[in-house]
């Protein structure tokens, strides 16, 4: 790749560049205002994180998003590989209703899951990891699809078989190491999605970190900018290492 | 619900013995266990209350309502906000998506994977924040522009209302236009450009003949995408408006959540079902075109 000054790239890149940074870099002028005082400081943010719920929510967050994850890696990836390389006839329709709840508003599925557990489902929070395991299934699914499709599936799959190692074997340590990058994508969104996730979250009447930001900006609006600010670059931190320390293989096949 | 859910007859025909029904569905069963108790369930059930009257009798008079006042400005505007915020973000979002994918280095071009992922998912209150700092009424932008001469709130304008929130809703559809229409540029091959180039045709000619058709329809398919992004997104409108613009989502967050109330107990299902088939008018065909030109974007 030639390192020459690329005029439209630059260009394109200017002004993405103002569109995303003008608001987020206000925001973030508000967030570290200090108003007793006048002047800026980290006022804001150290109130913030001093917040018992603070480091409550962010755990409760996290974990939620890592028991989703759990379930993707658990179920989705294992049942895609079979997929992928069984002749079954049902993988059209699996592919149908995966990518199904891109169809649904997710208000609309609230409203439907409001209705329809009983109630011991909806006592635990432990619904929502499954909850959210389905707004992100499309999303997994499609990145998880790709990077199958981009592999000699049935040739490792076999030379793995025929030196001994059996099902699970195989796939734990052939066939994951082999689509690490798109695994890597599929844990990536999915971790996302439910660490950000509201609308859902809140029409069901958990409590998370988005949740938790909503009402803070009902007694300290400075300290909730803060904390906004924080929502967004923690993911955007996590994913950028995430993705930067996974091994340079594009499942585009481009070179 | 929709043609995907039809192919599932095809499995019925391998009941013939047990150990092919075991080999030719048995490990996809915990998936689709999920699938079908969190997902499909919840949305069958949904379907099936809009039917039911108070008395849990059925009844059309659910989605007689939903065509009244208010709810049908609901439509109209959510509609709307859906089809400008779409119409607006394509175009530079397509532009966009093709220099970085083309022209940009490895590391620069998953930054901004990574970066559009954030972004197409921000939304809520963190979102409000920004433009309420940038283009509130003591926003930094607001002050900029006044200094220019251009006080934008000099007329009606505020954030709570559509132009607003319009602008607003950019700020994630444009990074999900990068995002869903990348992979389409991704797979234009060099070679093509080159052979016709070969050829004798001009950059104008490529684009043209080869170019704009090949792409097009992923286009229509992710501005379709936007439009169902927009039409239903909920989390920004709630939190930047305080129900001074009616939209169907806010309208069904608020029978959820028995802020308003209304005399029939199944409205805001039905409202549902009504948002789940105008978004499927736009996600079925976005579905149908994305796995047409899979075929091709296959290398």
């Amino acid at each position: 790749m030639k390192r020459k000054l690329d005029l439209p790239l630059t260009i394109t890149l200017s002004a993405l560049a103002l569109f995303v940074f003008i608001p987020m870099l206000s925001a973030f002028e508000f967030s570290i205002r200090t108003p007793a005082k006048g002047g800026y400081g980290w006022d804001q943010y150290l109130w913030a994180i001093r917040e018992e719920e603070f480091f409550y929510y962010i755990i409760r967050s996290g974990w939620l998003a890592a028991v989703t994850v759990l379930i993707t890696l658990i179920v989705l990836v294992p049942t895609m590989t079979w997929l992928h390389l069984s002749k079954s006839t049902i993988r059209p329709f699996v592919d149908g209703i995966s990518l199904l709840p891109l169809v649904i508003p997710v208000v609309a599925f609230a409203v439907g899951a409001q209705i329809s557990f009983p109630e011991f489902v909806q006592d635990t929070v432990l619904e929502l990891p499954f909850l959210y395991f389905v707004l992100a299934l499309p999303y997994a699914y499609r990145t998880l699809d790709i990077g199958l499709n981009s592999i000699p599936l049935k040739t490792l799959t076999e030379a793995a078989r025929s030196a001994g190692a059996n099902w699970w074997r195989t796939i734990i340590t052939v066939i994951i190491p082999v689509i690490k990058s798109a695994v890597v994508g599929t844990v990536a969104i999915t971790f996302a999605l439910s660490l950000g996730e509201y609308t859902l979250t809140v029409l069901l009447h958990w409590d998370t970190f988005p949740t938790w930001v909503t009402f803070v900006a009902q007694e300290n609006i400075l300290g909730a900018i803060a904390i906004s600010m924080m929502s967004l670059i923690i993911p955007f931190l996590v994913l950028t290492a995430v993705t930067l320390v996974s091994p340079e293989r594009s499942t585009q096949g481009r070179k | 619900m929709t043609p995907n859910v039809i192919e599932g007859g095809a499995p019925s025909r391998g009941r013939a013995s047990l150990t092919s029904f075991l080999k030719n569905v048995a490990p996809a069963l915990p998936l689709l266990a999920i699938i079908g108790y969190f997902f499909l369930f919840p949305i069958g059930r949904l379907i099936y209350v809009s039917f039911m009257s108070n008395e849990n009798t059925f009844t059309l008079d659910n989605f007689r309502t939903t065509m009244q006042e208010p709810y049908r400005s609901g439509f109209i505007n959510s509609i709307k906000i859906g089809l400008f915020s779409a119409a607006i973000a394509a175009l530079p979002g397509a532009i966009a998506a093709y220099f970085i994918e083309s022209r940009g280095p490895v590391k620069l071009r998953r930054t901004i994977s990574v970066m559009s992922g954030v972004l197409a998912n921000t939304g809520g209150v963190p979102l409000a924040f920004m433009f309420y700092a940038a283009l509130g009424i003591q926003g930094q932008l607001t002050k900029v522009l006044k200094f220019f001469g251009w006080d934008i709130y000099a007329g009606r304008f505020s954030l709570a209302t559509f132009l607003g929130l319009l602008i607003v809703y950019l700020y994630f559809q444009l990074p999900l236009m990068v995002i869903v229409f990348s992979p389409a540029i991704v797979a234009l091959r060099r070679e093509w450009s080159e052979a016709a180039r070969n050829l004798g045709a001009s950059q104008l000619n490529y684009w043209i003949k080869i170019g704009i058709p090949l792409l097009f329809p992923s286009f229509i398919a992710s501005f379709l995408l936007l439009f169902a992004s927009g039409f239903s997104a909920y989390a920004t409108a709630n939190a930047l408006t305080i129900g001074d613009i009616a939209l169907t989502p806010l309208q069904i967050g608020g029978l959820l959540d028995g802020n308003v109330s209304a005399a029939q107990l199944n409205l805001g299902k039905a409202l549902g079902v009504v948002m789940i088939v105008i978004s499927a008018f736009a996600v079925i065909p976005y579905l149908a075109i994305q796995r047409r030109s899979a075929r091709w974007q296959k290398q």
